[in-house]
């Protein structure tokens, strides 16, 4: 649409303004799902990089951060027993809060046996725990907070030294630190204490089948470690996943309302023009055409640049604050387009109204 | 000399340079007098509304000097004009060009409040000249509640609530049907002569001649001798005697036409009729 | 012009509608979401406020509750009975865990109290028994409510069988909420004797607490003393150190979409009304007077926009106390003090543009038909 087009452009402010306002909701809208996405990830980084695929918790206990699960002494070899497990790691973990330059940061700890597994996936820099006073910290936060290896941390009153800096194990309220099980057990006083069984099946054993096997011991609950990621990611975002939903949806909403505002302003301000089409004979459909023409085109552009925006501001606050991850799912980056799309679609519905109701006799008054 | 409201002294105004230079207006002389009433009249494009913005203290002249009342104001700087037109000036505008979200009161009172008078008095004096334009009953509407005579009627008291020293009015009868321009016309005038303020009218409004003391013809940014003009009896546009591109003698009178279309009209009119007709005035 | 900014407020409904609701909008996403942590910060610290203890005793270095873990050799609460003006030490134990009715599994602080606790207990009871025996626990009122469950009934803790005997208010959080079980039956439970997590200590009230809190610290090996108030201070600096940076960036976030929709609204508004303002330039007012109608009209429905944002926090609070989502909504004054100055610097940006328009204005154009 030729009119579309040279209205868009004739007013330079305007299309700026317009363009702008759009890539800054749907830009919103990508970081918003982004840092969502990066949550997630940070919360079940343990469980998704940890090995075996189904985990044993207490009876009871359904998630890995938010309860404290205590196994009974024999749940160990209990489950051993069970026809179908391959491998059984088991590791006693509990959330304590570290005292970072001041700052209160919760932190999971967790103890396990390094010639077992359960511990860091991916070590920077060091080596794995040795003895019961030292252990792995993570390497973002080590190095946001002047620590190196061979200095010393206190975790409940026990000075350990760091001798390995762990990689992917930060996050602004799930951060993960390795010490060995036996040094955890000293820790927290309770020298049988087992939190969790990380259970690796035989292959080509049915998961359903060993489930229900591994449920009949008593005082246990088997489940699938997709379930207890859910579980997890559930339990935080019932805190912050509201607030952010409602946070994407305004911004749609706000975008939406630009496009419209300014469509409608144009439109209002071109009345005339407009006015004068109808009275040559063009009909309602084609000046609808060049209203919605205007608002797809600026919606479009607008989501065009927020893509761009977004990656850069993404990378940008993960520069500045490594604690937080965004994620950029491409499937994301699809619905930003159609986002621009609907709200080009909702806010040509005003101006269209407008010109619906305009009388081309109105060229020949005033 | 000093007589005059308004002394305009060999004005003109330059837009663009080199080849693009157009003048606007050139080498216009004008006094008005207390209580005149001048009327100028000239074809689209002939630098009226240049002057009168100039006359209005919104333009300044590229060379030439304006006074009123003895100050030379093309003389004052930039930022002294609107206190200028705040107090010296009414305007009148042919879109009336009221304030739509503010009631013809406030819309009246507002002008008064920005000269500095206070809100009560400014509603005050508001309300008395509106009573006195008959507008008494409409003070709380909003102008597009309002008729056409009765927004310029408005216009005209927001006009004289600073006591202006001359009012200056840009085709004020253009949107408003003959009878009631002609009437609003009248007001005006009877306004100027009992308050003795001068008024300057630009228009091409033939009905309105009667009103004004004097009629200036500008063409091409420069005043024309008025004599020289004729009145083409068809169409009733206004054609410079020796430049007209018809001419017909009849019974001893010379008429002259804007085009031969009017002049072979106005012959086909004699031929049926036998009469000097189809006058459009 | 202060009444002409109004007049041009309201003279245009959906422009006002979308620049009030706008910022109303994204001032209610701020306050409300500051409004939350500040209601879980107080909320959280609702055990340690209502215990009953003038000081805490912890493990050395753990200073809270929420999301960690504290344990002591039972020794120590021989070793801080001696000490003079203390009048009673009651020794908790304290793990986070799940009560689980059926499908219903909600995640509770997890008390074990020793018989006739004289701290530390339920405070306010809705019905039945306030402290529980062996085989026994006493819940929250809305987690009992949720699961559909009353006194008499079972619930599971700690993969065992409770029987509840009590409901407890004002013990939920949106997080959590808090189940009391006998010291006895959670040491059978833990499997280890001879660990304890916290003691609740009472003082003679002609001591200072502070004082008795670093003789504690002083002759008992590895623990830390810490005065009832500041160890609540501790627990809701938790929250809010690990709220801040979240809040800052959502915080922003409002900002900016406040922003946006009120420069826009401010200079579409300016547009529609630019030969109006043409008009009175050439009347004679100076920019300063029109720049004052623009600031006006931004700031005035900044302050609308505001008012309604407030007022629509304030309502959603309300209406969440009878919702019983165990989500309080607690507005502090800190928090309305940033909404105001945020929306200040909102209308004052929003001016700018559009005073930049009318300042480029030509008031000859009202001779030109606009």
């Amino acid at each position: 649409m030729f009119l579309a087009h040279r209205n868009l452009i004739q007013n330079k402010t305007r299309l700026l303004l317009s363009v702008g306002g759009v890539s800054l909701a749907i830009m919103l809208i990508l970081l918003l799902n982004g840092f969502l996405a990066g949550m997630n990830r940070q919360i079940t980084s343990y469980i998704d990089n940890s090995t075996g695929s189904l985990i044993i918790a207490q009876k009871g206990v359904d998630n890995l951060l938010g309860a404290t699960s205590l196994l009974s002494v024999n749940a160990l070899e209990d489950v051993k027993k069970v026809n179908g497990v391959n491998d059984v790691v088991p590791i006693l973990s509990q959330f304590v809060i570290f005292d970072l330059r001041g700052k209160k940061l919760p932190a999971y700890l967790i103890g396990y046996d390094p010639n077992q597994g359960g511990g860091p996936w991916k070590i920077r820099e060091g080596r794995e725990p040795m003895t019961d006073t030292e252990m792995v910290f993570d390497d973002v936060l080590a190095k946001r907070n002047d620590l190196q290896i061979g200095d010393k941390f206190e975790i409940l009153g026990q000075d350990f030294t760091i001798v390995g800096l762990s990689e992917n194990t930060t996050s602004w309220m799930t951060s993960f630190f390795f010490i060995r099980i036996s040094a955890a057990k000293k820790l927290l006083r309770n020298p049988g204490a087992i939190s969790f069984l990380l259970i690796t099946p035989e292959k080509n054993i049915e998961t359903g089948n060993l489930l229900k096997n591994l449920n009949r011991i008593s005082g246990i609950n088997a489940i699938t470690k997709n379930e207890i990621a859910d579980n997890d990611i559930r339990l935080f975002a019932k805190v912050f996943s509201a607030p952010i939903k409602l946070m994407v949806f305004i911004s749609f909403l706000v975008g939406t309302m630009i496009v419209g505002l300014i469509i409608y302003t144009a439109t209002v301000e071109r009345q005339r023009e407009y006015g004068v089409l109808k009275a040559i004979g063009a009909a309602n459909q084609i000046l609808y055409k060049v209203v919605i023409t205007q608002a797809f085109v600026t919606s479009l552009i607008g989501a065009l640049l927020s893509i761009l925006l977004a990656f850069s501001v993404g990378n940008w606050i993960m520069a500045i604050r490594p604690q937080f991850l965004i994620l950029f799912d491409p499937l994301d980056v699809l619905w930003a387009i159609l986002a621009g799309v609907g709200m080009a679609l909702f806010a040509a519905f005003i101006p269209t109204r407008v010109l619906a109701k305009l009388a081309p006799a109105e060229v020949f008054q005033k | 000399m000093t007589s005059s409201t308004l002394r305009v002294s060999h004005v003109t105004k330059r837009y663009g340079k080199g080849i693009t230079e157009i003048n606007a207006v050139r080498d216009v002389s004008l006094s008005v007098a207390p209580g005149e009433i001048v009327l100028i009249m000239g074809p689209s494009g002939s630098g009226k509304t240049t002057l009168l913005s100039m006359l209005g203290a919104i333009l300044k002249p590229t060379e030439g000097e304006i006074r009123l009342n003895g100050d030379v104001i093309s003389a004052f700087a930039e930022d002294h004009l609107p206190e200028i037109r705040l107090r010296q000036f009414g305007f009148i505008f042919q879109d009336f060009n009221l304030l739509s979200a503010l009631t013809i009161l406030e819309n009246v009172a507002i002008v008064a409040e920005l000269a500095g008078m206070k809100r009560n008095f400014a509603r005050k004096k508001g309300i008395d000249l509106l009573n006195g334009l008959g507008l008494g009953e409409r003070l709380y509407f909003h102008p597009r509640k309002l008729s056409g005579g009765e927004k310029q009627r408005v216009a005209i008291a927001r006009a004289l609530i600073n006591d202006p020293a001359l009012i200056l009015a840009d085709e004020p009868t253009a949107n408003l049907d003959s009878k009631i321009g002609h009437e609003i016309m009248k007001l005006l005038r009877n306004i100027a002569k009992e308050q003795n303020r001068s008024v300057i009218i630009v228009s091409h409004d033939q009905r309105i001649k009667d009103i004004a003391d004097r009629i200036l013809w500008l063409e091409d940014g420069q005043f024309k001798e008025m004599m020289s003009m004729a009145i083409d009896p068809i169409c009733g546009m206004s054609v410079e005697r020796e430049k007209a591109p018809a001419t017909l003698e009849h019974e001893g009178a010379t008429y002259y036409f804007c085009a031969k279309g009017c002049r072979d009209e106005f012959a086909d009119n004699l031929k049926k009729n036998g009469v000097v007709g189809s006058m459009i005035f | 012009m202060i009444r002409l900014a109004f007049h041009n407020l309201f003279q245009n409904k959906i422009r006002f509608i979308i620049s009030v609701g706008g910022v109303a909008l994204a001032m209610t996403l701020i306050l409300s979401l500051d409004a939350v942590f500040t209601g879980v910060e107080r909320q959280i610290t609702a055990y340690i406020d209502n215990s009953g203890a003038d000081i805490f005793v912890s493990q050395k270095s753990v200073r809270n509750m929420h999301m960690t873990t504290s344990s002591m050799s039972r020794s120590v609460i021989t070793d801080v009975e001696e000490i003079p003006g203390i009048e009673k030490v009651t020794p908790i134990l304290y793990l986070t865990n799940m009560v689980v009715s059926g499908k219903e599994r909600n995640l509770a602080y997890i008390i074990g109290l020793p018989e006739n606790a004289p701290m530390g207990g339920p405070w306010k009871l809705f019905e039945g028994r306030s402290y529980p025996r062996t085989g026994e626990t006493i819940i929250d009122r809305n987690i009992a409510q949720k699961s559909k469950i009353g006194i008499g009934d079972d619930v599971e803790i700690l993969g065992r069988k409770f029987k509840v005997v009590g409901l407890s208010e004002e013990t939920t959080n949106l997080v959590n909420s808090v189940a009391f079980i006998s010291i006895s039956d959670f040491i059978k439970l833990w499997g280890n004797s001879n660990s304890i997590s916290y003691l609740l200590i009472k003082i003679n009230p002609e001591k200072s607490s502070s004082d008795i809190a670093a003789q504690i610290e002083a002759n008992v090996k590895n623990v830390t003393a810490q005065v009832t108030a500041d160890f609540s201070s501790q627990e809701r600096r938790v929250v809010k150190d690990m709220s801040t940076e979240v809040i800052t960036m959502m915080n922003f976030i409002g900002f900016l979409i406040g922003l946006a929709v009120m420069a826009l609204t401010v200079y579409t508004s300016t547009l529609a009304h630019r030969s109006e303002y043409g008009v009175l330039k050439a009347l004679g007012a100076h920019n300063k007077h029109l720049y004052q109608t623009v600031i006006s009209y931004s700031l005035l429905s900044v302050l609308i926009g505001l008012a309604l944002g407030i007022m629509i926090t304030f309502l959603l609070s309300i209406i969440l106390t009878y919702l019983r989502l165990n989500l309080t909504l607690a507005i502090s004054g800190v928090s309305l003090l940033k909404v105001s100055s945020a929306s200040l610097v909102i209308a004052a940006i929003s001016a700018i543009l559009p005073i930049k328009q009318i300042a480029g204005l030509d008031p000859a154009m009202v001779f030109r038909g606009k």
